[in-house]
């Protein structure tokens, strides 16, 4: 599994890691960047849904990473502290898009009307998506991460700096949140 | 159970949500980031798409906004520092009349310039050494009324202090009018009556004893200069504390010198000159002259 491959990489070779990037050592950073990079990006891309989002997402990462690396103390692990820069970024990045597209939409919606496939029968997947949509950020980023992309609550802890106890509470309203939603399909888990 | 089944449903069924392609594109995001670093640590999320080009016209016209802010309060700031730098700067040479040692300023070189008496025909007062050190003792000496006779100076008064402004105003309570240009034209026109007077009593001071001639030009150039100090006494220029006193004494002067005949003898100039020294006229009109305005015109 990825995740224990990440997990096995040891403090000794994160702190050489940095060292060397601190140090301006261009390999050391490209060896970070691909020890990393398929994580962060697969968080973006679940988090933004889109190929674009999540390339910005990624590389805004890094390079806040790369700017940063020299203030990383150690409290957390190296994957921690850049998967919470990451989560930063994209949350932050799709709040500004959601404002952009939102003020946009009304030229867009005239243009669209009838068109979109909200209009077709809505299926299990859409209904799913839909819904994990409309939850609140912190509800859907440890949904995401957790029941999604299977990072633990410790990790889930570390990356969001918020208490295990939060983690679990939140995963709990967006299941709930979600079994309401999915209502209609009670059926395919109650058999 | 159900709730088991649940969690293993929403699982599975939720791995499609926002699924990413199985490849990453690792190598044109390094190559991006490489650039990104390159170019300056300027983040923009959403580059190359849509999101970005509205981006930068969005917050584009409001950081030029805030710049033109910016610029026309630093150029409100600036002028307005400037003018109260300008008046602030020029409130006037101070001067403090000391009346024990009060006299005519003599020149680093203790001579007192020549002056060229604007109706004399163009002649031209000799210089000479003055004595400025002299005190008027003589209770009989012609001076105003109510004066301490050991200061020389009005009785409740100080060493006089005499501000002179850029204007040439001597008084900082003065309240000729309301409207600013006939206050500047008043200020214009006492400046120059009391450049002319100095200029005159420069020359009474340093003509020979013997020239009559000079004598009933200066007496002539006194009697134009007297209407023009009644003038004066009588316009809003005297409502300055200052300069009233001033205008007083020195049309005392002027008077004494138009009254000097050709026959009058050394004492009446003695007298003249006493008066000068005891009201420390000439100090007082070089103080309510503002430097670098043109005398003597």
């Amino acid at each position: 599994m990825e995740l224990v491959a990440y997990e096995s990489r040891s403090s000794v070779n994160d702190t050489q890691l940095i060292t060397r990037v601190v140090a301006g050592d261009a390999a050391a950073e490209r060896e970070l960047y691909e020890t990393y990079v398929d994580r962060i990006y697969r968080l973006a891309f679940r988090l933004a849904g889109e190929d674009e989002l999540a390339r910005d997402f990624t590389q805004a990462t890094f390079i806040r990473a790369f700017e940063k690396i020299g203030s990383f103390r150690g409290d957390s692990s190296l994957s921690t502290w850049l998967h919470s820069i990451g989560v930063s970024v994209a949350l932050n990045g799709l709040r500004k898009t959601k404002r952009q597209r939102s003020r946009e939409a009304p030229m867009e919606e005239g243009l669209t009307v009838g068109s979109t496939r909200r209009e077709a029968e809505p299926d299990l997947k859409e209904r799913m998506a839909r819904a994990i949509d409309s939850l609140a950020d912190k509800y859907r980023t440890v949904f995401v991460m957790h029941d999604v992309e299977g990072y633990t609550h410790e990790e889930i802890s570390g990356t969001l700096n918020i208490p295990i106890g939060t983690s679990k509470s939140h995963l709990f309203q967006a299941r709930s949140k979600l079994r309401l939603a999915l209502a209609d399909f009670a059926p395919e888990w109650v058999s | 159970m159900t709730e088991d089944n649940f969690e293993e449903f929403l699982k599975k069924a939720a791995q499609s949500y926002n699924a990413p392609p199985a490849r990453t594109p690792r190598e044109d995001m390094w190559n991006a980031i490489q650039a990104e670093r390159a170019a300056g640590p300027r983040v923009v999320y959403g580059g190359g798409s849509p999101v970005r080009e509205s981006s930068v016209r969005r917050f584009g016209p409001k950081i030029w906004l805030g710049a033109a802010a910016a610029a026309v309060l630093l150029l409100a700031t600036g002028v307005g520092v400037g003018r109260w730098s300008a008046s602030s700067s020029n409130p006037g040479s101070v001067a403090v009349v000391n009346p024990t040692k009060a006299g005519p300023a003599p020149t680093s070189t203790g001579v007192t310039p020549s002056v060229v008496a604007p109706d004399a025909g163009g002649a031209v007062a000799t210089a000479k050494p003055v004595d400025g050190g002299r005190e008027a003792t003589s209770p009989g000496a012609p001076s105003g009324s109510g004066r301490n006779p050991q200061t020389g100076l009005r009785n409740g008064r100080g060493p006089q202090v005499v501000v002179a402004d850029g204007k040439g105003s001597p008084g900082p309570n003065r309240d000729y009018s309301n409207n600013s240009t006939s206050a500047s034209a008043y200020q214009l026109t006492a400046v120059r009556h009391l450049s002319e007077a100095e200029a005159l009593l420069t020359s009474f001071r340093t003509r020979s004893a013997t020239d009559q001639q000079m004598d009933a030009q200066l007496g002539k150039w006194a009697r134009d200069l007297l209407s023009n100090t009644r003038l004066l006494l009588d316009s809003p220029v005297a409502n300055d504390p200052q300069r009233r006193p001033l205008l007083e004494d020195l049309e005392l002067v002027l008077v004494q010198i138009v009254q000097l005949s050709p026959g009058s003898t050394p004492q009446d100039r003695e007298m003249i000159e006493k008066t000068l020294q005891h009201d420390h006229v000439m100090t007082r009109l070089r103080t309510a002259i503002p430097a670098g305005s043109q005398r003597g015109s």
